[in-house]
């Protein structure tokens, strides 16, 4: 691939009827890099992605994937692509290795030695019909499907729904290797956790509109907390209002509950100095706590 | 509203109803108009066995023959089967849609289901009884027809109780095995056997007694229309649908529920066994997943070499022989009839080999077996892998969407073609049987032409599948049109003054030309081909043109 770009839109819009799932979408996916796709259920995920795969059209706007339009050149970008859409369903009165066979043929052969060695890593079983299969050994069959052609795009739809802690772990080990090759992978998702550990960059979509583009290492960096503290009386919340990194307090009898991500010295400084603290939790944000937090200004309403 | 499992289900079925019961009414208003142009001679001339047969009492109009020719023979056909359809989706439907578990997620019972589905079925079926009742009854107040002595409530009674019994009788098959095909399936084939077999065996006098062990006899073997209700051969259809019914609640309850899983069939018997590991798996792995076309055709094979079957054996085999054994008082009979009331049955005569084959294979039989094959595959091709979720899989891969339609018509043409070429070799195999000498080149023309006339509906079916992405409205929607036409072919001729505009319908180009008698004309042949082509261009350019559905 000549090009530096995987994926390219400019002013990408999908209206069905009066929703917009999709508004005026200016995105690039460099080569080479794993792009994680964030946003809560219905944000429209999925709508970008059927997009740029000419499944549907856009309303206005253009894609362009490897450098070809989207829908001109159709036909010659699935060459060179990998699909696992969401929500996979697959024939089930085939086998695994049918359903793999089936693809191979429409595209005109695959490497069988590599397929298995991508069943073995997934550990995956092309024996049984798919129907037979739960849907987590399912989706192993759908992995291999996208991976098998060695694509140079990997578009992959909440690829990890339904595959256990292990799998998922060999999955995102298999996604770094793609991007390791020069390959691309985008990734779309809604846990912010799979995304950190195994993106480069990440697009964060809301209501339709991209609120935010950030490398992965930018947004840790804003890894926000929700800290719970527990004291031995009731405490008055306001000393924390104000404080340096801290946002929305709430207290309830002896306990206090705040979103922090600043340094914990000084909120534990203050914790301690007029009250006596018994208990301290922290935990990773999700995704709608940083969306609330951060974007916040940002939030078109749609 | 969606109080409970019955108005849920009533909801979600009463549209199919609906439409089944306002194209029969139109077409009782429009053949009753049209039966009035006829010529009443014709009533004078029909011998008294005769009026009888057809269904017209002494007395009364000829037009009140629109009765028994729209409402006790393609009425009941079409209301049974839409009961059938519904029967066989109440439970194996669910299953298949994978929302009988989440139902049974709520507090209540696997029979509480079952007995909510049941209700459901019989108020569809008494809404559109009531339907036909009410257009039964204006209709010759509007036109003013004297219909004295036809028992229209009656003929409605058993309309209605015979599309129960074929509705719970899909129920229980579905109930007892979750699968919403053999179901239907099966059902349709009982039906479909039961009403033939009521048509053909009382003409041979040493078979009659055979048909009341067939259903359809005690629909109308009584001849509801003129002698009112039968009250034993109800209580016959009565005791096969409490029968039924309670299959249905044993067979729900005993056996586990199905999710996506598939049964085991022969095939991967076969696969699994050693010795026969590599021939299986070239017929069920390779070979089937070679391509788009050969897929298609093995997702369809029950049905092809099924229909294939019964149209070799039942359609085409067995009624050579029967000719022989025609009464043959029938066929003087049948000589003296007006070649005008003969075409409304069919446009065959008895008098000949010919005619016969056209009035019981070809005028009906023929065009449902290759119209309801090449429909269904049309009708499934591009929207049944949208509703189930496969096609932005298949799409993921270089492969245009024209291909996936060119691929899918392959399969659809290989598999009207197999229906139509067993036909043949049935119609040619019983003229052999009967020594009937039948020219076997007429056989392959109007056999040709109703494996078009299948392929221009299946286009349609295609078309519509492509346009919407919607399974039932491609298959409904395609067998609703053909029924309209084949009706209009049917009825337009009867009247001398609009007999013209029969030329407007598909169907006169099948049999217009009488192909069993004069051969092949390549003109309607061609007519239908480029239809059919033509709906194929079409179906190309609105798959391009759309977005993919996400669901059914």
């Amino acid at each position: 691939m000549t090009t530096t770009i995987a994926i390219h839109t400019e002013g990408l819009t999908k209206h069905y009827g009066d929703v917009k799932a999709l508004i005026d979408l200016d995105l690039d996916v460099r080569t080479g890099e794993v792009f994680g796709f964030l946003g809560p259920n219905g944000a429209g995920k999925t709508t970008m992605i059927r997009t740029i795969l000419d499944e549907i059209r856009p309303t206005a706007g253009r894609a362009s994937i490897l450098g070809m339009d989207s829908h001109e050149q159709s036909v010659e970008i699935r060459n060179h692509i990998g699909y696992l859409p969401g929500d996979l369903s697959m024939y089930p009165n085939l086998t695994g290795r049918d359903t793999l066979t089936y693809f191979a043929n429409l595209r005109g052969g695959v490497d069988w030695g590599y397929v298995d060695h991508l069943a073995e890593r997934l550990d995956a079983d092309l024996s049984k019909k798919v129907g037979d299969l739960s849907s987590g050994n399912r989706q192993k069959v759908g992995l291999i499907q996208a991976f098998m052609n060695r694509p140079d795009l990997l578009v992959m739809d909440e690829p990890s729904s339904g595959l256990d802690p292990l799998i998922q772990r060999e999955f995102q080990a298999m996604m770094r290797e793609v991007a390791g090759e020069g390959r691309t992978v985008f990734l779309s998702s809604h846990t912010l956790s799979e995304v950190q550990r195994v993106a480069d960059r990440v697009g964060i979509i809301r209501h339709g509109y991209l609120i935010a583009l950030e490398a992965v290492a930018a947004l840790r960096s804003k890894a926000i907390r929700r800290v719970d503290l527990f004291f031995d009386k009731d405490v008055d919340e306001t000393v924390f209002v104000g404080l340096p990194g801290v946002r929305d307090v709430e207290s309830q009898n002896h306990h206090v509950v705040l979103s922090f991500d600043g340094q914990m010295e000084t909120l534990l400084k203050v914790a301690t100095e007029r009250y006596s603290l018994i208990d301290i939790t922290t935990q990773e944000a999700d995704l709608e706590e940083i969306f609330l937090t951060y974007y916040r200004d940002s939030d078109v309403t749609a | 509203m969606l109080a409970n499992v019955f108005t849920k289900t009533t909801q979600d079925w009463w549209k199919g109803m609906t439409i089944a019961v306002a194209t029969l009414g139109a077409f009782f208003l429009f053949g009753m108009a049209v039966y009035r142009d006829i010529d009443l001679s014709i009533y004078d001339q029909m011998p008294e066995a005769l009026r009888t047969m057809f269904g017209i009492p002494a007395g009364a109009d000829v037009a009140s023959l629109a009765y028994g020719a729209i409402y006790s023979s393609y009425g009941a056909l079409t209301i049974a089967a839409v009961v059938l359809v519904l029967g066989a989706a109440s439970i194996a439907g669910e299953e298949r849609e994978g929302t009988l578990g989440l139902l049974l997620g709520n507090p209540r019972s696997r029979t509480y289901v079952l007995a909510s589905k049941a209700a459901a079925l019989v108020l569809i079926t008494v809404f559109g009884a009531l339907v036909l009742w009410v257009v039964g009854r204006i209709t010759p107040t509007l036109l003013g027809t004297d219909i004295t002595g036809i028992q229209v409530e009656a003929l409605i009674l058993h309309i209605a109780v015979n599309a129960l019994f074929y509705g719970f009788l899909a129920m229980a098959i579905g109930a007892w095995t979750g699968s919403r095909g053999l179901a239907s399936g099966v059902t349709a084939g009982v039906m479909a056997l039961s009403f033939v077999a009521v048509g053909l065996l009382p003409l041979v006098e040493s078979l009659e007694s055979l048909v009341k062990a067939f259903p359809w006899y005690y629909y109308n073997g009584s001849n509801p229309t003129l002698n009112g209700v039968d009250r034993g051969h109800l209580a016959v259809l009565f005791a096969g649908i409490a029968i039924f019914a309670a299959a249905a609640v044993i067979g729900v309850n005993r056996r586990d529920l199905k999710g996506q899983t598939v049964g085991v069939t022969m095939i991967d018997r076969l696969r699994a066994n050693p010795m026969t590991q590599n021939v299986a798996d070239r017929l069920a792995g390779s070979a089937r997943v070679s391509s788009i076309w050969t897929k298609t055709i093995s997702e369809h094979q029950a049905l092809v070499f099924i229909t294939a079957s019964l149209m070799f054996l039942v359609m085409g085999v067995m009624i050579g022989p029967m000719y022989n054994a025609l009464d043959e008082a029938l066929i003087s009979l049948t000589d003296s009839l007006p070649e005008s009331l003969l075409a409304l049955f069919g446009g065959g005569d008895f008098g000949t080999p010919e005619g016969w084959y056209q009035l019981e294979t070809f005028s009906l039989m023929a065009p449902i077996a290759t119209i309801a094959v090449a429909a269904i595959i049309g009708g499934r091709a591009v929207a049944g892998e949208e509703a189930n979720r496969t096609m932005g899989l298949l799409l993921a891969n270089p492969t245009r969407r024209s291909t996936v339609v060119y691929q899918k018509t392959i399969a659809m043409v290989l598999a009207a073609a197999t229906v139509g070429f067993a036909l043949f070799a049935g119609v040619v195999a019983g003229s052999l049987l009967g020594g009937l000498g039948m020219n076997v080149g007429n056989i392959a023309a109007a056999c040709l032409l109703a494996t078009l006339i299948g392929l221009a509906f299946g286009a349609l079916a295609l078309a519509l599948s492509a346009g919407t992405g919607r399974v039932a409205v491609a298959i409904y929607g395609a067998v609703a049109v053909a029924l309209v036409f084949y009706l209009l072919n049917a009825f337009i001729p009867l009247s001398a003054r609009i007999a013209g505009w029969a030329r407007v319908s598909p169907f006169y180009y099948y049999l217009g030309s009488d192909p069993l008698a004069n051969g092949m004309h390549w003109g309607h042949g061609a007519v239908l081909t480029v239809l059919a082509v033509v709906l194929i261009g079409l179906s190309v350019v609105l798959f391009q043109r759309r977005d993919l559905r996400q669901s059914g």
